[in-house]
């Protein structure tokens, strides 16, 4: 898809997903990067589910559509529709929240399992004003990015400290890859592009779904 | 509430008959009225409607050929299509059979397939002509031209094949939104057009030429689209006792502007089915998504993330029950441009609208967060919720109530302000009348108005009229020598 022709026009189209149980501070690290705003008085915008931000790297035009997520447990099915065909993905976690942190390993093996290598991604330890109440170690939040290929960042979105250096480290990451298999992708997007995407849910729910409304 | 609308199936024996009044039965296929009545009226509409048609073609054909000498190439046009408009209509009176044998496997050679472009364009398909050939006209000549022409290759091969399957349809018509995206980049006919040019070139052609096949492509009989729909139908309409709470949906139903948001959503979501292009369609569902801010700025004041979105959009279509829903969306995923439907603002209420109808297929007690007593005895009707508690729009009265409430307070509202203001115009009337009185009294004490006597001019004879006769005469000029 992104790569469809726009590796020529020297104008990158990348796709972003943001995931992240709720409460995380997803919405205002999105809102602190596109808008630079943090009081959620001064935000012009209606809505901050879906945002753009154009960047200049190096002579190269990026544009970047960022995607949020639902992140509540119940969506938790929906991701693959999500983020199919997504260049990056960044995960948010709350550093006071050790749940929050587990949430982001889970959604990492499942970006891994559905698009491979194929996709950059960034995780975010959110929060760091909140040092204090802290119950996520550094060394273990940084080794296990590192296991997984991703990079950490330590971020803040009420002091605003880590969210550039985040996006901006991303799109650099998605534009090597862009030009490193761009005759790659245009063939994975061409037979990716009549994939469905069909969500199998390995807990046993669909089977006692299907027979109440069977049923009734 | 849907299923209350539709309680049984009930037709009037006059329903049935010829709207003429002949006295023979009519058919909705030929707008209820009998084969030979429909002859009669429709035939002066027939005819006008041939006429435009030759002289689109006329145009078309302008743009298609400018070798052939355009008044030999027209009128064998128009004399193919005379042609064409006469084998259409001897097999009219066997449309309804035809309609019958489609389904059946062995393909009868004599009869025209009822699916191949061998027949009226439809009002939209008209429109979406003509829509088309008015951007061409924007465009250089050479651009149109191989513009009409790629397209009409398109539009006949699919409608000549009308045996492909809908997935081999949908790979037809990708791989030319990928080979003319390819093509608009290094053709010569398009050189110096912008990126916002291609765009709308790719548009417009999408447009008219899945409007043109829609038909054809939407819902076709080869897949089980429409048992999905049917499917996915029944789903909602036994999921009806769900209520916004229950979804964590953040609305605030209480204020009328927030229930008019609402509804605005559920026309948009509903009117999607009626769009022909997929373009047209994911315009319905941005409307749609837009008004569902509007719904959680109001109900919420802060912008909203998807954690709050999802949820409404979820409420919206449960209570909507859009028509056709499947099948729309596999018509979307099949035959939308996807560098659309992939990137920006459009594809991602694309995507939400998919996770909301894969989160109402797969919904059971635990993404409601209740108990499966609980669920099981919703799903069974022994329990009704109570849905007024949260001021959920059940009752059309009580709506009406408090939308009417909310009025009477603004009404209220403003006749106060209007009674106060009377009252201080009152209270600065009589100010300003005590004040001028005051201020001519004040005048009047510091500088009283005296009247004088006008003098009166003296009359100096008159005075001395007495003495004057004692004065000597006057002199009187005497001649004193000669």
């Amino acid at each position: 898809m992104a790569a469809g022709g726009t590796g020529s026009a020297k104008s990158f189209n990348f796709k972003v997903v943001l995931l992240g149980e709720g409460a995380v501070g997803k919405t205002s690290v999105v809102l602190r990067y596109v808008e630079n705003k943090f009081n959620e008085k001064h935000i012009s915008t209606l809505q901050a589910s879906f945002l753009t931000k154009k960047l200049n790297i190096g002579g190269k035009r990026v544009n970047l559509a960022i995607w949020d997520t639902a992140g509540q447990e119940r969506f938790h099915a929906l991701g693959p529709i999500y983020y199919r065909d997504s260049n990056g993905a960044i995960l948010v976690y709350d550093i006071t929240d050790e749940d929050s942190f587990q949430k982001v390993k889970n959604w990492v093996k499942e970006l891994r399992k559905m698009l491979g290598n194929d996709i950059a991604l960034c995780i975010a330890g959110n929060k760091i004003d909140l040092e204090k109440e802290r119950h996520v170690p550094v060394a273990d939040a940084e080794s296990y990015a590192a296991s997984v290929g991703a990079k950490h960042f330590h971020t803040t979105a009420k002091l605003n400290k880590g969210i550039e250096e985040m996006f901006l480290d991303l799109s650099k990451r998605m534009i090597e890859r862009q030009s490193e298999d761009t005759h790659k992708s245009t063939t994975t997007s061409r037979s990716n592009r009549t994939k469905t995407v069909t969500i199998v849910d390995d807990e046993p729910e669909q089977p006692s779904g299907g027979g109440c409304c069977g049923s009734s | 509430m849907t299923s209350k609308k539709k309680k049984g199936f009930h037709v009037d024996e006059s329903e049935l008959l010829c709207k003429n009044g002949c006295g023979y039965y009519g058919n909705p296929g030929w707008q209820g009225f009998c084969s030979k009545c429909y002859r009669e009226v429709y035939q002066k509409a027939k005819d006008a409607q041939l006429e435009s048609d030759s002289l689109r073609k006329q145009r078309l054909a302008a743009l298609q050929g400018p070798a052939v000498t355009a008044n030999g190439e027209t009128t064998l046009k128009f004399n193919k299509f005379e042609e064409k408009r006469k084998q259409h209509q001897a097999p009219k009176a066997k449309t309804v059979k035809t309609l019958f044998k489609k389904g059946s496997a062995s393909p009868n050679k004599e009869v025209p397939h009822p699916w191949t472009g061998k027949r009226q364009p439809s009002i939209e398909s008209e429109k979406a002509a003509s829509d088309f050939i008015e951007f061409l006209n924007t465009l250089r000549k050479p651009a149109a031209q191989d513009i009409t022409k790629q397209c009409k290759a398109l539009i006949d091969r699919l409608q000549d094949q009308y045996e492909l399957s809908v997935e081999e349809q949908s790979d037809i018509v990708q791989d030319f939104y990928q080979n003319m995206g390819e093509r608009l980049q290094t053709h010569s006919a398009f050189k110096g057009a912008s990126a916002e040019q291609y765009e709308t070139m790719m548009e417009h052609m999408e447009k008219y030429m899945i409007t043109r096949l829609y038909k054809i492509l939407f819902c076709p009989p080869t897949c089980d689209d429409e048992q999905k729909d049917l499917a996915i139908q029944n789903r909602i309409r036994r999921l009806h006792w769900i209520s916004a709470e229950m979804l964590d949906a953040d609305i605030d139903s209480t204020k009328p502007s927030v229930i008019d948001y609402i509804e605005k959503a559920q026309t948009d979501i509903i009117e999607m089915n009626s769009g022909r292009s997929p373009i047209d369609k994911l315009l319905c569902i941005v409307r749609c998504s837009k008004n569902i801010f509007q719904v959680l700025n109001i109900s919420r004041g802060q912008p909203a993330s998807a954690d709050d979105f999802l949820p409404v959009l979820i409420y919206i279509v449960l209570k909507a029950n859009p028509p056709q829903l499947h099948s729309n969306i596999q018509y979307i995923t099949r035959f939308a441009n996807p560098n659309k439907l992939n990137q920006g603002e459009v594809g991602y209420y694309f995507t939400n609208l998919c996770c909301a109808v894969t989160f109402i297929e797969n919904l059971d007690a635990q993404s409601l967060s209740m108990s499966q007593e609980e669920y099981d005895s919703y799903m069974s009707g022994e329990v009704i919720p109570a849905g007024t508690k949260f001021g959920e729009p059940i009752c059309e009265g009580l709506r009406l109530m408090y939308a009417n409430l909310a009025t009477l307070d603004e009404l209220r509202i403003r006749q106060d302000r209007l009674r106060e203001n009377a009252l201080s115009l009152q209270q600065e009337i009589k100010d300003f009348r005590d004040s001028v009185v005051k201020t001519v009294q004040d005048v009047l004490t510091t500088k009283p108005f005296i009247i004088q006597q006008p003098r009166m001019p003296a009359n100096l004879d008159e005075e001395n009229a007495a003495e004057s006769s004692l004065l000597p005469p006057p002199l009187k000029p005497e001649v004193v020598a000669k």
